[in-house]
């Protein structure tokens, strides 16, 4: 009975080990697709009026994320974006977070609470996004310098992790 | 496998409590942090789901701020909104693929059984009472996906309605598909949020 209840509170407390993990989005993966494709290319403009052409980005890793103002788990991996923003500076490594049915008013006031400088394009007829396989907000696709969609992640990351900008620059220098 | 679990009673609002339903499996009830809100909750070997109640009153502003019309927003309001969370817990070092199809949940309330309203039962509805696209689009993402296949680390937040009134009582047969093995659980005693009116600071 005593093994019993030590092995049921040993599996209770690994479970929530995991558990936690995942709450603080310490949960690094980015999934492998089973079958990359070519990412649709696309024009938009952006928060700041410059247009967004995905095809003026071949040659360099692309992680490009599909997002929205009102999804908190979109929010909350803003500012783990804008470091990473920070930390790839120089490399062949860009951030292009397109923002899902919202106007640019709505998108300007958000960054006044979450600064970032990476581009933010407003696919605001959803027109972008149901061209790839979104099913939820918010999904990430990372783009290979040959303009192929290799990997996926569905939620947050902490982008700034070393554990994952350094899966980028492994996928980058093959 | 299948395992029932019963949170009917949630009195002490503030109390958070974990109950091992099996050696393997826990049940936990209580208020989420952000939203201030009773939350009920499942977490098993690599799956974590929280249901958050919403209020009416949060819903109908968040649509009536995404463009539908008042009536258009109240017919959400009044239909039992969950904020619900679905996580794939497991370790990257031992993954599991979960999948689910809402259309497989249950909901049980006052003797009879009926399922979720998902984006595509809302979409016809919005074709019908003419919602506007920039509205549409706001509704579709914003309602948890109705089938999704998650990898380990992948999670989702959307809304789910249940299509009762404020205030009801129901219990829900949640079910998933873990490296293509079915799974169930029975929750039990889940709440809708009633429909009150909050002055500023109330939450």
């Amino acid at each position: 009975m005593n093994i019993l209840f030590r092995t049921a509170a040993l599996l209770l407390w690994l479970t929530a080990g995991v558990a936690a993990d995942a709450e603080t989005g310490k949960i690094q993966t980015l999934t492998p697709l089973d079958k990359p494709f070519i990412a649709p290319d696309f024009a938009l403009m952006g928060e700041d009026s410059k247009t967004y052409r995905l095809s003026d980005y071949r040659g360099k890793m692309v992680v490009l994320n599909f997002w929205a103002t009102w999804c908190p788990p979109c929010r909350d991996e803003m500012p783990s974006m804008e470091r990473a923003h920070q930390k790839i500076k120089g490399e062949d490594i860009v951030i292009l977070a397109v923002n899902v049915g919202e106007d640019g008013d709505t998108v300007f006031a958000f960054t006044g609470q979450y600064p970032v400088s990476f581009p933010l394009p407003l696919d605001f007829d959803g027109s972008v996004i149901a061209k790839y396989p979104v099913i939820g907000l918010p999904t990430t696709f990372i783009i290979n310098p040959q303009g192929n969609v290799t990997h996926r992640a569905i939620g947050s990351r902490e982008w700034d992790d070393d554990r994952l900008l350094n899966t980028l620059r492994k996928m980058l220098k093959p | 496998m299948r395992i029932v679990i019963d949170g009917t009673r949630l009195s002490v609002m503030c109390i958070t409590l974990s109950i091992a339903a099996s050696a393997n499996a826990a049940f936990n009830i209580g208020i989420d942090e952000e939203a201030r809100l009773p939350y009920w909750e499942i977490a098993e070997p690599g799956v974590s789901i929280r249901l958050v109640q919403r209020l009416p009153d949060q819903t109908r502003g968040f649509f009536q701020a995404r463009g539908f019309s008042v009536e258009d927003s109240e017919v959400i309001a009044q239909s039992c909104v969950f904020q619900t969370v679905f996580k794939n817990i497991s370790s990257p070092s031992a993954p599991s693929t979960i999948e689910y199809n809402l259309r497989e949940w249950v909901v049980h309330a006052a003797g009879a059984r009926h399922g979720l309203k998902t984006r595509e039962d809302w979409e016809k509805e919005w074709t019908t009472r003419q919602a506007p696209p920039s509205a549409r689009l706001a509704f579709e993402w914003s309602l948890l996906p109705t089938r999704q296949r998650y990898r380990s680390g992948d999670y989702n937040w959307g809304m789910s309605v249940f299509s009762l009134k404020p205030g009801d009582e129901f219990d829900l047969d949640i079910v998933w598909h873990q490296d293509g093995k079915k799974r169930s659980v029975l929750l039990k005693g889940v709440r809708c949020a009633p429909d009150i009116h909050l002055k500023p600071g109330d939450l």
